[in-house]
């Protein structure tokens, strides 16, 4: 069809053909123009500009009441100072890392789902999504109350064995892995549909000649299944990281202030909610949210960095 | 409502216009009619809002004023009081705008930044001279004055806490103070005699450990400035800032010893549940099931208490114990104007409303808070019975105000934050106080110089 | 090699017998294993639903309570007194379906336009949205705020939705999208005599229909269960959307867990039922995100 189309052009006098094509061209170049407008405006004024605000604001102090003055580099030398910081900078990346527990989890999960003539699939996939898209404040509620230390079902269990379970949410030395434990359950379902599409992309052959070579289940797994999967492998990391560095939800509602394990659990994205819209030091919390990015850039360049060692592309 | 005052009109002119502070106070201090009327001139030709508020110039048609609060339990008592007051004066509407605490004081900032804040709203003492110092509010020592109102109808140190330089801008509203809630049927079955006025830390500690028992523990040592150590600290001789508002006063022996007291309750004694504990289940849940025998409250709490059939059956109320000498701290709301209101006369009909007798009345018999307004705490007191709640008015006796300065909370909240090391144990309190009153001092040293 | 075929034959049939016996007895323990997982997985949300129905003195009794003495549904009922629950849900459904809305249409103009247009400017255009993908969304926050503020949208649903009808990734996904549709049908549009405008709404929209649905989707989840943007700003209770209110307003009602958890499970519910209904288009859509965005 296009050879047919490119036949009848060719065919027709190169001098009007040119200039059908330049007015077509023009035409194309409005509509493309127009089509993209509200997109660019909105993005404009929604994003980019307020890139640009943002890494204005963090050379500023902001009044309490409006205003803001020139403050140089103040806040950035304070962020590196501020043990709050420090201490949002490690709790960020601890939970960042644990959170990545999900992804083995996923694999697992996947994989066990994918055994041909397995019955239940659609059933056991419903289970586990559902986590994925129940909303994130009741998730936090519906955990604060089974990691209570008092009467929450976690400790009534251990009590079972005769262990005396901490305040979990409560307890600094507790509070950011409690957390965590929420935000695995919350994302191995999300994992395990895209390892599940990655999966089924892998072609049947490949595990027929294995069996023929004797090999088993779990040498076919690490032989062919992890390998195959590694560029979905490492797009959920690299997203799955991404999302870990900005946690806030389930913090702010299972840990919240006036909780003395605020301190070792609070993350980046939390402190800068309190510093913009609680404290309101605008300045400051726009320095932090350039830290942030200053993060992510750097883990997502390590990962991108680290591909070449372990991912295999076709 | 006193109807027989003079207007006020010349004087909330004054007072909306002059935002620069020198005129006001020159407004005030005049003594001569000519003197005023000119620097009444003055303003409003210097002023750029078209509001000018002379005598003659009646506001016509009828003006709806906002009125900023955030505890909806009070918002009964408060349409109460605002039905009274337009129907003395129908051709004001007051519309309420409640938001919850959390966010207020984040929306009220912006609103008042942005210039639309509402006209009158609830005002604390933690943020008061933030707004004040920021020239948020309207002065009213002026019309106050020309109302004749009598300033010592209120409690004192309420009064004295909305004043700022030589201005008051509140009219207070109400006032709290701290007792101890107890359980009587848990006395009764450790066979202890209920608290009096006579008991002292010591005594409260001996009853605290007898009455520890199973899974019920003898008092809650709360992390809660307001009901316990802002008033353990003064009762050792020790304070939390010092008068100037320059000083911490945090790392003085007297405040390290009253702080110890609490966190020894909880680490050393275990006489009460842990900080922890008591993050996961309120500790006013707590008391009010039986789990707790002892605990630090306030006044406002008499209505939960009274909401909980188990709390109203068997539980009381007894004086703070005393320490070297009797203290207990006091916070109370005012009502305050937005400066830029574009009604300051109205505004101030209301608020002086809010002021009167009659609206304190109304406010006691709601039974949530005691007004600031001596003589109507009666109706407070009797609103439940069940309950000694006269223990609360007695200790306005010895009673102090609320520490705070310019910008109370940033190292207040810092202050919470960072003592929950010494209630968990992790680090000693004598370390946590001195690292608060060094945070706390660097963060008074930013603050801006008070007025004279 | 008929007959090798022959002989062989038995023995492929024992060695296929074998296997599938050897795979029953492995899809046994896949199946213990699985389904301890998905326990885990529901099970909170059994709890949940108990507690819902249950005293709070049964909610906070130890050991638990697992049937309540009597089953207190006027806990669900408490929640509609309890805060501004009805409000609330009707904000969260109002906000997403503008922003699914919002999405679905500049999206997929955009979209289609940087995969099927040619005009100047269009790869630096294309260029900078991409940088607003990597960018985390809180550089956004404040002056975003500050233009709804300016607007006087706070506490509206406007402010709500209105920067979320815009996205760089939903371009991104539609441009995807509509790359990998053939070019062949919009070249026999053109032949046709149609502008770029109509071929975008006659020939290719239709064809994108499981594109659009898949960014549908990734949309009403993203919004149902946004909390910080609403939480920044809308803060007067009766014009958050649910997530922001369970959020905010259980530091007020965290002694009532029985209605809390009543409320938690109302607020989840449609979008769970949602998923059971449309199960496939939310696997495949996400699918799809993940291998083209």
């Amino acid at each position: 069809m296009a050879v047919l189309a490119e036949k009848v052009r060719s065919a027709e006098r190169p001098g009007k053909s040119r200039r059908r094509r330049s007015a077509r061209k023009r035409l194309e170049a409005r509509w493309g123009w127009l089509l993209i407008a509200p997109s660019v405006i909105g993005l404009g004024v929604f994003s980019i500009w307020p890139i640009f605000r943002t890494l204005y604001y963090s050379f500023t102090l902001w009044g309490a009441f409006g205003g803001h003055t020139w403050n140089g580099l103040t806040n950035y030398r304070t962020l590196f100072s501020d043990s709050e910081v420090l201490h949002a900078l490690r709790n960020t990346l601890i939970f960042a890392l644990l959170s990545m527990l999900s992804v083995p989890i996923g694999i697992v999960v996947s994989a066990l789902l994918n055994r041909p003539g397995l019955r239940g699939l659609g059933v056991y996939r419903t289970f586990y999504f559902i986590p994925v898209i129940t909303l994130p404040a009741a998730v936090a509620l519906m955990w604060k109350f089974v990691y209570n230390g008092d009467y929450g079902p976690v400790n009534q269990f251990l009590k079972l064995f005769g262990v005396h379970g901490p305040h979990w949410t409560s307890d600094p030395s507790t509070a950011l892995y409690a957390v965590a434990i929420v935000a695995i359950w919350s994302s191995v379902g999300y994992n395990m549909v895209l390892f599940l599409a990655g999966m089924q992309t892998i072609p049947r052959h490949l595990y027929e000649a294995a069996e023929i070579d004797g090999a088993g289940k779990i040498r076919q797994f690490f032989t062919i299944t992890l390998p195959m999967l590694s560029p979905t492998i490492f797009f959920v990391t690299v997203i799955g990281v991404i999302n870990a560095l900005q946690a806030f939800d389930l913090i702010y509602v299972m840990i919240g202030k006036n909780n003395p394990a605020l301190n070792d659990s609070e993350t980046i994205v939390y402190l800068f909610y309190d510093k913009a819209f609680v404290q309101s030091n605008g300045g400051y919390a726009a320095a932090i949210a350039f830290l942030l990015l200053g993060i992510i850039i750097v883990f997502t360049g390590c990962q991108f960095w680290l591909q070449k060692k372990w991912v295999h592309y076709e | 409502m006193q109807s027989d005052e003079s207007p006020v009109l010349n004087g909330a002119a004054e007072v909306k216009v002059s935002d620069k502070k020198q005129i006001s106070r020159r407004a005030v201090l005049a003594a001569a009619p000519a003197a005023m009327l000119m620097t009444a001139a003055a303003c409003s030709s210097s002023s750029s809002s078209g509001t000018s508020i002379d005598s003659e110039k009646k506001q016509t048609g009828p003006v709806t004023l906002t009125y900023g609060l955030w505890d909806d339990t009070q918002l009964p008592a408060m349409k109460k009081i605002i039905t009274e007051f337009e129907k003395a004066n129908p051709k004001i509407h007051i519309r309420t705008a409640v938001t919850p605490w959390d966010s207020y004081w984040t929306k009220l900032q912006t609103a008042a930044t942005g210039g639309s804040a509402p006209d009158v709203f609830w005002m604390t003492l933690a943020y008061f001279q933030l707004y004040a110092s920021n020239k948020i509010l309207m002065p009213l020592t002026k019309p106050i004055k020309d109302a004749k109102i009598d300033m010592s109808q209120y409690e004192p140190a309420i009064t004295k806490g909305y004043t700022w330089g030589k201005d008051i801008y509140a009219l207070p509203k109400d006032i709290d103070s701290i007792a101890l809630w107890y359980n009587k049927k848990l006395f009764a079955e450790a066979g202890l005699r209920t608290p009096t006025s006579s008991w002292s830390w010591s005594d409260l500690l001996n009853a605290a450990k007898r009455l520890t028992k199973g899974n019920v523990k003898g008092i809650a040592a709360q992390l809660s400035d307001q009901q316990t150590y802002y008033n353990m600290i003064p009762q050792n001789k020790g304070y939390v800032i010092s008068g100037d508002g320059k000083k911490s006063g945090y790392d003085l022996p007297a405040s390290v010893e009253a702080l110890q007291f609490l966190t020894d309750m909880i680490n050393k004694h275990h006489v009460s549940p842990t900080l922890q504990q008591m993050t996961d289940t309120d500790p006013q849940q707590m008391f009010g099931s039986g789990k707790i025998a002892m605990y630090y409250g306030g006044s406002w709490e008499s209505i939960a208490f009274k909401a909980i059939p188990y709390a109203l059956k068997n539980c009381d109320v007894a004086p703070i114990p005393q320490g070297k000498v009797r203290k207990t701290v006091s916070n109370g709301l005012g009502n305050v104007i937005y400066g830029k209101t574009k009604y300051p006369r109205e505004a101030w009909e209301f608020v002086k409303f809010l002021g009167s007798r009659r609206a304190a009345e109304i406010q006691a018999e709601g039974g949530a808070v005691i007004p600031a307004t001596h003589g109507t705490q009666e109706a407070w007191v009797k609103s439940t019975p069940q309950f000694h709640l006269q223990t609360f008015v007695d200790e306005f006796q010895y009673n102090y105000g609320f520490p705070i300065s310019i910008n109370t909370p940033v190292w207040r909240d810092y202050a919470t934050k960072t003592f929950a090391d010494a209630w968990t144990g992790k680090r000693p309190t004598a370390a946590v106080a001195k690292d608060v009153a060094k945070q706390m001092n660097g963060a008074l040293a930013k603050e801006p110089s008070r007025p004279a | 090699m008929s007959s090798a075929v022959l002989t062989a034959a038995p023995a492929r049939a024992e060695r296929a017998r074998r296997r599938r016996r050897r795979d029953r007895r492995g899809h046994l323990v896949v199946h213990v294993i699985l389904s301890v997982g998905a326990l885990l997985m529901i099970a909170p949300f059994l709890l949940e639903m108990l507690i819902s129905v249950e005293t709070f003195a049964e909610a906070t009794a130890v050991p638990m309570t697992f049937i309540p003495h009597v089953w207190r549904w006027s806990n669900y009922s408490d929640v509609f007194s309890a805060m501004p629950f009805k409000q609330m849900m009707v904000n969260t459904v109002l906000m997403t379906l503008a922003r699914t809305a919002g999405q679905l249409v500049f999206c997929s103009l955009a979209g289609y336009a940087f995969a099927r247009l040619r005009f100047r400017g269009q790869n630096v255009v294309f260029g900078l949205f991409l940088s607003v993908l990597m960018v985390p969304s809180q550089l956004f926050l404040i002056p975003q705020y500050e233009i709804i503020h300016d607007l006087n949208l706070l506490n509206s649903l406007p402010g709500l939705f209105l920067p979320g009808i815009f996205s760089a990734f939903g371009t991104f996904l539609m441009r995807q999208f509509f790359l990998q549709l053939p070019r062949e049908v919009q070249e026999a549009a053109y032949i046709d005599g149609a502008g770029p405008f109509q071929t975008y709404w006659r020939v290719l929209l239709p064809l994108a229909r499981p594109g659009l649905i898949a960014l549908a989707i990734l949309v009403i989840i993203w919004s149902w269960n946004d909390l910080l943007w609403p939480l920044v700003v809308n803060t007067d209770p009766s014009s958050m959307p649910v997530s922001a209110g369970l959020a905010t307003l259980q530091g007020q009602y965290l002694t009532n867990y029985p209605v809390l958890m009543a409320g938690s499970l109302m607020a989840s519910l449609p979008l769970i039922i949602i998923f059971i209904l449309f199960q496939r288009h939310f696997i495949e859509g996400i699918a799809f995100s993940a291998t083209k965005g």
